[in-house]
């Protein structure tokens, strides 16, 4: 890997060996780890949203920034993910409401696999379109799939959601819950990584720069398409199955376009161009919305502001435009 | 004589109602070096699209190396060994000259669906070779979108040629670049003919070009062959003349 | 299920009739903006609802200076038709056109951003209680229903909409020209006659015609916060059975879906939209350029 003509430092090394992601993602960590000290529970609880929807947008990603299309079902796969959970949680536990470590462990680890028979099925239909048609696609079915869970009251008990989704008391303390999230956080997104910097990964870079073009490089487009919507599926599954226990309750709202259109602001707001940035996004996002909240109501007004600001002048996102002044500063120099 | 490694049989081709192929039978052997010229509009690039599976044809046959490939989809085309650059260069404009070829590279190992393996070193080494043998050692960390043209379509050509095609279909490979360009890059597509056998069927508008790299020409007018041959014979002939008349001299 | 009599039969298709000139009413002119300019108005809806809350202001207002008249509905709703197409010119040349050289989710995202601004505007502005204008008008009996004759209303303007969008497209000379320059921008720039002033233009005219159905329901369906996001999303249903850039597809797939609605609820009632989005994954499966939509243009 080529180093830059004046390298100094740590900083220069991981950007450009890993681009904007690299000096980024241990700041990230750093904060991340720095969160539970700082006083109140406010701060951890808020950055356990952060986290778990910092996934979800990153798996967002997968489809949008790495392959190109805008899914705006996405959340479907978050939501399936959480009620997967959610209902074997209230099977598993006990009468008094209490469940044991290894059975809420047990509920959490069928979240994504759940999810990922959802996107498998809905996948298949939406990698035959591109572009508007598969947005449009996408938010179909995301939009069937919460009428679903809405309207099969003796199933999913509808618009009354899941209640009563209390952890073990190990993890109904904030802060144990906080690290157990950015552990699994953590690990989900080292293996995005892996993935996004394999053959594979940069085969979905082709499919969004050109995918005529990939089809006569060999690339099977469809199936490649799937498969990358069924990981980004999963890895929603993961974000949703976590979810639950969290906030305790899981609702049909979690499915809809609403909650898909979140992951694509986080995105929008971090940077899609780079691997973090949807994490960045999320940082954002969520403390935002966490401290707006607390002085008006208009935070819609708010976030839509923003979004047009975004588009207009920065559509790269943070991320994006540091990164476009570094290599603007960098081609500059002789 | 051994049996062509491209025949095509009565290829026809409607777009709407435009007539754009019609009845199209074509030969080429392996390790042929041939041309198909015409004026602007004549099908030779549809007659591309049509051998590459990007358009089903309406009538008529393909078979390369002796299996049917008529209507099947790029991805399989490609993979049956046949290769192609664009007339108008369509690169993977956010990704590097490097790993453009890379991607190639991988492709062509059925390498794309290894999700923990790492992609930089992964077929790294053909892919120096390719980038060596295309010139472009010196852009590899260049963004594709911001080539010169000349360099887009040299790497078009680093894109096609990392799929090890048996054959190559080479849409105007010279278009945009400077004479001193295009010498060597038909110089290079001369190599890989002698050298790796590799059969060449390529357009062009430049009639230097033609006459020096290609031993068989194919006349294309209207969608229909008008005439095949040598270019020493197809220059003498008087039909030729007049489809060029007023766009050519030659 | 329970018996059905042909007297019945005929309400409900009636009903659908009438929820389908809703459809249109709604849909044509973000079909035409799609059609014209490729953009998918998000914000459409959200239009649509200001509409609504202006037309309600401006009636309310000239009700206190001449007294209450269901006519005065007539010059309410021309009043916000103008008001909301004036701001539909200026949002186009403000804000819209700085996405037609960008990608699909950028503009889907800018005028989602306007869903949201606009939301919270209309509470700022009217606060949060619904809107509803009451006509006075009494149902009248008709094959053994009531029936209100207010959706006669809603028909005729449906029909007079459709009918009079096509007379614009097809038989004046600038319904022409942007007929042209649906099929080529370069062409009509060459002849001379500026695209960013047609742009602006049929975003206006767009922007009109869902102020027109904002003012037409008013004495039907109370305006109230967040109707809007479920609308625009049916709104979608409708272009994409229709097929994108058809408005004559647009007006038939809004015929369809009124019917296929309001014959849900006597089967499924909770269904009637899932109805919707199945027939909308079929369709994009089948054929994805809907019924009328020329095929996949990028």
């Amino acid at each position: 890997m080529p180093t830059t003509a004046n390298a100094r430092g740590p900083g220069s090394r991981l950007y450009a060996g890993f681009g904007i992601s690299g000096p980024v993602t241990p700041l990230l960590l750093a904060a991340a780890l720095g969160v539970p000290w700082l006083p109140g529970e406010f701060w951890t609880h808020v950055g356990t949203e952060v986290l778990i929807f910092g996934l979800f947008a990153m798996s967002f990603n997968l489809l949008y920034g790495y392959m190109g299309q805008i899914s705006f079902g996405h959340a479907a796969f978050f939501g399936v993910g959480a009620y997967a959970t959610a209902m074997l949680f209230t099977a598993l536990k006990g009468a008094d409401g209490q469940i044991g470590v290894a059975q809420f462990l047990l509920s959490l680890l069928v979240g994504p696999p759940v999810a990922a028979l959802a996107a498998l099925v809905i996948g298949f239909f939406c990698v035959r379109l591109t572009g508007i048609y598969f947005a449009i696609l996408s938010l179909a079915f995301g939009e069937l799939l919460f009428y679903i869970v809405f309207s099969w009251y003796s199933f999913t008990k509808g618009d009354d959601g899941i209640q009563g989704l209390l952890p073990p008391p190990f993890f109904q303390d904030s802060t144990n819950f906080y690290f157990f999230t950015l552990a699994i956080v953590a690990a989900a997104a080292a293996v995005m990584w892996r993935i996004t910097e394999s053959p594979f990964g940069y085969a979905l870079r082709t499919l969004r720069d050109n995918q005529r073009r990939a089809g006569f490089l060999g690339t099977n487009v469809r199936a490649h398409m799937l498969a990358n919507f069924v990981i980004a599926g999963t890895f929603a599954g993961v974000a949703g199955a976590l979810w639950g226990p969290f906030s305790r309750s899981v609702s049909p709202g979690l499915l809809g376009w609403g909650e898909s259109g979140i992951a694509v602001f986080m995105t929008l707001i971090g940077g899609a161009g780079s691997f973090v940035g949807p994490m960045l996004g999320s940082v954002i996002y969520t403390m935002l919305q966490a401290v707006v909240k607390m002085y008006t109501v208009y935070w819609p007004l708010t976030i839509g502001t923003i979004i047009l600001l975004i588009v207009l002048f920065a559509p790269g996102g943070i991320l994006g435009t540091i990164d476009k002044r570094i290599q603007a500063m960098r081609a500059r120099k002789p | 004589m051994s049996p062509p490694i491209l025949a095509v049989t009565g290829l026809e081709k409607f777009f709407g109602g435009v007539h754009v192929t019609c009845n199209v039978d074509f030969a080429m052997q392996e390790g042929e070096q041939s041309a198909i010229i015409g004026p602007n509009g004549a099908g030779k690039s549809t007659f591309m699209n049509l051998l590459t599976g990007y358009h089903r044809p309406d009538a008529g046959r393909i078979v390369f190396a002796g299996r049917d490939i008529t209507g099947l989809p790029p991805h399989r085309v490609v993979r049956r060994g046949i290769s192609r650059a664009f007339q108008v260069s369509s690169i993977f404009g956010r990704m590097t000259v490097s790993e453009n070829v890379r991607a190639a590279v991988q492709a062509q190992m059925r390498a794309t669906f290894r999700l923990f393996a790492s992609a930089r070193t992964l077929g790294a080494g053909e892919t120096e070779r390719m980038l060596a043998l295309c010139g472009l050692e010196a852009k590899r960390d260049v963004v594709a979108g911001e080539l010169a043209q000349g360099d887009k379509k040299r790497l078009e050509l680093a894109i096609a040629l990392a799929g090890k095609p048996r054959l190559l279909l080479l849409d105007e490979p010279t278009a945009g670049m400077s004479i001193d360009e295009a010498r060597s890059t038909m110089e290079l597509v001369d190599r890989l003919n002698r050298e790796l056998k590799l059969t060449v069927l390529f357009t062009e508008h430049d009639m230097g070009i033609v006459f020096n790299h290609a031993r068989k020409l194919t006349l294309l007018h209207r969608g229909e062959i008008i005439l095949q041959g040598t270019p020493a014979e197809v220059r003498a002939d008087r039909t030729a003349q007049k489809v060029y008349l007023g766009e050519h001299h030659l | 299920m329970p018996e059905i009599s042909l007297a019945a039969l005929a309400a409900q298709l009636f009903t659908g009739l009438v929820l389908g000139m809703i459809f249109v009413l709604l849909a044509i002119g973000l079909s035409l903006i799609f059609g014209v300019m490729n953009i998918l108005n998000f914000a459409h809806a959200t239009l649509w609802l200001v509409s609504g809350y202006v037309t309600f202001s401006i009636f309310t207002f000239l009700s206190q200076q001449f007294g209450a008249s269901p006519w005065l509905l007539v010059p309410a709703i021309a009043g916000a038709v103008a008001l909301m197409s004036a701001f539909g010119y200026a949002l186009e040349r403000l804000l819209i056109r700085h996405t037609y050289d960008r990608e699909l989710p950028e503009q889907l995202l800018l005028t989602f951003a306007l869903v949201l601004i606009l939301g919270d505007a209309i509470k700022l502005i009217w606060g949060l209680e619904n809107r509803r204008i009451n006509l006075g008008v009494r149902p009248v009996e008709m094959l053994d229903t009531l029936v209100n004759p207010y959706q006669f209303v809603i028909i005729g303007t449906g029909f007079a909409v459709a009918a009079g969008l096509w007379y614009f497209l097809h038989r004046t000379r600038f319904g022409k020209i942007v007929r042209a320059a649906v099929y080529s921008r370069s062409m009509v720039s060459a002849l001379g006659i500026r695209i960013p002033m047609i742009y602006a233009m049929v975003f206006a005219l767009g922007v009109g015609l869902a102020a027109l159905a904002g003012g037409v329901f008013l004495p039907l369906l109370p305006m109230a916060l967040g109707v809007d996001l479920d609308i625009i999303v049916q709104c979608f249903a409708v272009v994409v059975i229709g097929g994108f850039g058809s408005m004559l597809g647009t007006f038939v797939a809004s015929i369809i879906v009124g019917i296929v609605y309001s014959f849900s609820i006597l089967f499924w009632p909770d269904g009637a939209l899932a109805m919707i989005f199945l027939i909308v994954i079929a369709v994009l499966i089948v054929r994805p350029w809907g019924l009328f939509g020329t095929e996949l243009r990028s």
